[in-house]
Order: structure tokens, then sequence, then C-alpha cells
């Protein structure tokens, strides 16, 4: 169970988080929405203890997420894994040297099993003829497939995804989403999902929860989404453009910005 | 006035900023050097042997050229003086000790600075960037242990060893022009060399080598990991990493020198 409580985070004069309050529950799995620009990923750095937040707490059981710094975060740390929007592989090592990272650092196995284990994650990413392979030398789509080996190595209990499957074309975009389904059916890994793609989250998703100017706007099982009446909400999962949602980020007035140059 | 005032007041806070940071930096490269050092399969993962290579072989064809050079002109302009006080028998022993103590590890140093510290502050910087050291902590890795130590260890080897060349190499030219166009003898050149350098002469200029090691790497790695904002940001870094370890280098050669012969 993990239990947002209260967070926000603000950059500069730009109020990226003001209040955020929402729970996930363990061996399910949370989709988190929002527009782009709109702290998803601020909310997942916060959630992974990356980044602190100006006020507010995250629990993951009875542990204080927020309360912990450094390397009192390393427990915590080794029971999820997480999948970042940009991937984050390290440039300097294959593809089976990154998936063998933590597993090396953080258990005593022979280097044998080590193999078998980075093999295992592979084949689970379908990537297995890879392994020799740089980062660099992989596509943007088998990239984001070996970051998912990578924060699954260690058999965390919970991971998260930034953007999973955006910039993916929408066969490799539904396997992923078959994948975060497997993981969690299967295996009983909690996910946490962070997207602006909408259909994927409504296919599987147990919750949803719409983020919209720093703040919960609904949330619910995807069936709850669906006939939700507020409009906010139906621009949402429509992908409206006309409707409240703006799609401008700045809170100034475009007039008055233009009158004061 | 008080504008002044603002500034010098701020650069000196963010310096004491930096000081600290890099204290940090040394004392987390301390502990972690001993855990890498004190457990056969980090050592054998840290890859220090490469680093060496990396660092070290690598850096000998440009720091061997320069030194040759270097210990040709210097005892070109060393004979010139030393002819006009009728005492040209003195040069070996003077060269010598002036590449010895001084020459031979800062040219050393300001050397490796640009090229391999350098190195250090753009390869952490762009790993930064591309959050990879973030990755690297939330899979609870020390950063540390994984970047610094391996270079850290590499360039304790490295920069002595580099210095020792150098200054063999220095040497060398030395007595290239002393022999060719002064006509000094091996033989002599060498005895003469012998009978001033003591063995002080080799070993402060050894430890000189090692603060310029640590210096360099921390220097170069605390500036990569404060990298902020982009490409952009790791060219700035990288910049400054040359510009703070070549001042930082030569303010400790100083203190140095003054405190061994001063
Ligand atoms: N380190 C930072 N410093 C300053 N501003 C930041 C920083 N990180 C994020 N922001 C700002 O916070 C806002 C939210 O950024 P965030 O990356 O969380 O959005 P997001 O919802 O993940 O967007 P996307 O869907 O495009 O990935 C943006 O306006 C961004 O400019
Ligand atoms: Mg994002």
């Amino acid at each position: 169970m993990i239990t947002v409580d209260n967070i926000s985070k603000t950059y500069g004069n730009r109020k990226v988080l003001d209040g955020l309050c929402f729970s996930a529950e363990g061996r399910k799995i949370t989709y988190v929405f929002g527009t782009s620009g709109g702290g998803k990923s601020t909310m997942l750095k916060i959630l992974i203890g990356a980044t602190a937040p100006d006020s507010g707490e995250v629990r993951y059981g009875d542990l204080d997420i927020t309360a912990l710094r450094g390397r009192s975060l390393d427990p915590y740390r080794k029971r999820i894994g997480v999948l970042f929007q940009n991937n984050a592989l390290l440039n300097s090592l294959t593809v089976a040297e990154n998936i063998a990272l933590p597993i090396r650092e953080h258990t005593a196995l022979d280097q044998n099993i080590v193999h078998i284990m980075v093999k295992m994650k592979l084949e689970l990413v379908g990537l297995r003829d890879f392994e020799d392979l740089y980062p660099e030398q992989l596509s943007g789509g088998m990239q984001k497939r070996v970051a998912l080996a990578r924060a699954l190595a260690l058999d965390p209990e919970v991971v998260y995804f930034d953007e999973p499957t955006s910039g993916l074309d929408p066969i490799i975009a539904s396997v992923i989403t078959k994948l975060i389904k497997d993981l969690n059916r299967l295996l009983g890994i909690t996910c946490i999902v962070v997207t602006h793609a909408v259909h994927e989250a409504m296919k599987i998703a147990d919750k949803i929860i719409l983020l919209y100017r720093g703040k919960v706007l609904a949330e619910g099982t995807p069936q709850e989404i669906r006939e939700s009446a507020d409009p906010l909400v139906q621009q949402f999962i429509t992908g409206s453009p006309d409707g409240p949602i703006s799609f401008h980020a700045s809170s100034k007035d475009f007039r008055d910005d233009l009158l004061v140059g | 006035m008080r504008n002044l005032f603002g500034y010098v007041g701020r650069a000196f806070i963010a310096f004491l900023g930096i000081l600290s940071r890099i204290y940090f930096l040394f004392r987390e490269t301390l502990v972690q050097s001993r855990i890498v050092l004190h457990d056969p399969v980090r050592r054998g993962q840290a890859g220090i042997l490469r680093r060496i290579d990396e660092v070290g072989a690598r850096s000998l064809p440009l720091v061997m050229t320069v030194s040759a050079f270097l210990g040709i002109a210097f005892t070109v302009l060393v004979s010139f003086q030393l002819r006009e006080l009728g005492a040209l028998s003195y040069l070996p022993g003077f060269v010598a000790v002036a590449l010895l103590r001084e020459v031979g590890p800062l040219i050393t140093a300001l050397i490796i600075a640009g090229r391999v510290g350098a190195a250090f502050t753009s390869r952490i910087g762009t790993m930064k960037v591309a959050e990879e050291i973030l990755a690297l902590e939330t899979m609870a890795i020390n950063p540390v242990r994984f970047l610094v130590v391996n270079r850290f260890l590499a360039m304790l080897v490295s920069l002595p060893a580099l210095t020792v060349i150098a200054s063999v190499t220095a040497l060398a030219g030395g007595f290239l022009y002393g022999n060719l166009r002064l006509g000094i003898t091996l033989d002599t050149y060498l005895r003469e060399t012998l009978d001033v350098i003591v063995f002080k002469d080799v070993y402060s200029g050894l430890l000189k080598s090692v603060v310029f090691a640590a210096v360099i790497v921390l220097v170069g790695c605390d500036r990569g990991f404060a990298v902020e904002g982009g490409a952009e940001g790791v060219g700035r870094a990288t910049m400054l990493a040359v510009v703070s370890s070549t001042l930082t280098i030569i303010v400790f050669d100083t203190i140095m020198t003054t405190a061994f012969y001063g």
C-alpha cells in the first residue's frame, strides 16, 4: 500500500503539485494520468525518494519515504524497480551488464547464476539475443524493454513506470501494456504507472487517478471514470482539444504577457 | 560598492559550498575505496587496471613529448646563465633538482588535469544529465563507489608513475642538449647529477603527484556530479573543472615547495 498524503512541490513560481492525496493498493495496477508537463514525473520522483516534496508525506506500508534521506532509503530502493521516462540505461555497459549490475551489487550470487538471471529477465521482455549490444545500438522501444528488464532484476515488490509506452509503435506499446498486466497478475507485482495514454490504462488498470493542476481531479475504476459526468474528466478520456482544459502551460494571461514586453 | 561586497560575499559562500562538497566527496571516496579494496569481487568489477590504461598508459605519448621538449628548453636557458658565471659544471645538478622537485610533478599534473580531469567531468556530467546517476541511486548503488573509486585508485597509481617518467624524460632531454651542444659526456653528466640529487628530491616530487592526483579526481568528479542543464551545462562544467583544478594544483604546489624547501 502506497499512500501519498498532501504533497506539494513548487519549482520557481510554478506550483507543480498542490496538495496531492491518493493511495495505491498493493498487488494492484494503479494508473496516474495527467497532461504533459502536469507533474507526473515529479510525482514519481517523489515516490521513489529522488526528490523531496516541499510538504506532505509518502508512505510505503509503515515506511515514511519522505522522512528518509540518502543511504537510509536503500532498503526501500532494493524493494522497488523504476522504469524511467528516458530509460536511464548506463551507456558504458552492455545490455547484459546493465541488468546484471543491481544483481551483482546486492547479491553474492555466482557469475553463472547471475548470467542465467539476466537471460531470464531478457526473455521476459523478448530480447534474449541482444545481451551484448550497447544501449545506443538499440531502438527506443528496445531500450525501453531493457530498462524494464533492469527494473525487474531484483524481483521488486513494486515497479514504477514513467510513460512506459510513449513514443512506441502501437504493437510494442500493447506488448508493454500486456507485460505490465502479466507482471501484476502472474507475479503479484504492484504497478504504479504514470502516463498520458488513456486507452491502455482503461484496459488494464485496477484504479485510475486523474491528475489536474497538481491535485487529484477524479479517481476510481476505469468503469467509474468512464461514467463520470464531470466534463473535465470526459475531456481527459476523449482527448478532445475543446473543453475546460486548456493546453497552455503558462499561468499568465497571454495578452498581459505580450503587453509587458 | 555594496554591489562589489555582495558579489564577493556570494562568491565566497559559493566557494565554501564547493569546499565542503569536495570534503564530503573525499571522505566518501576513501571509505568506498577501502570497501572495494577489501572485497576481491568488487575489486575485480571496478576495472582499475582498465582505468590505469586509460588515464595513465594512454597519456604517456603526450606527457613524454611535452617533458622532453621542456627538458631541452629548460637546460638551454640554465646553461646560458651558468656559462656567463663560468659555472657550467653545475648544469646537470641544477637541472635535475629543478625538474625533480618542481617542473616534473607540476607539468605532468597540469597535462593530466586537462586531458583526464576534463574527461571525468564530461563523462560524469553526461551521466547526470541522462539521469544515469539517478538510476544508480534508485538501484541503491553508491555512485561514488561506482564512478569515483576506480578513477581515484587509477590516478593514485598513474600520476606518480607518469611524474617519474616525465622527470626522467626531461632529464634525458637536458642531457641530449648538454651532450650535443656543450660536449658533456654521459659519464660526467650522470655523476654530476647523482652527486647533487638526494632522496628527498624524488619523494617530495612523488608526494606532490599524489596530492595532485587527488585534486584532479575530486575536482573533476565533483564538477561532473554538480552538472545541471543539458549539454551546455556539461561543457561549462568541464571548462570550470580544468580552471579550478589548474588553480588548485598551482596553489598546492607552491605550498608544498615552500614547506619542503622554503
Ligand atoms: N528540476 C526541475 N527544475 C525546475 N522545474 C522543473 C524541474 N523538474 C520539473 N520541472 C517543471 O515541473 C513541471 C512538471 O514536470 P514533469 O516532468 O513532472 O511533468 P510530466 O507530467 O512528467 O510531463 P511529461 O508528460 O511531458 O513527461 C514542468 O513545468 C517542468 O518545467
Ligand atoms: Mg514526465
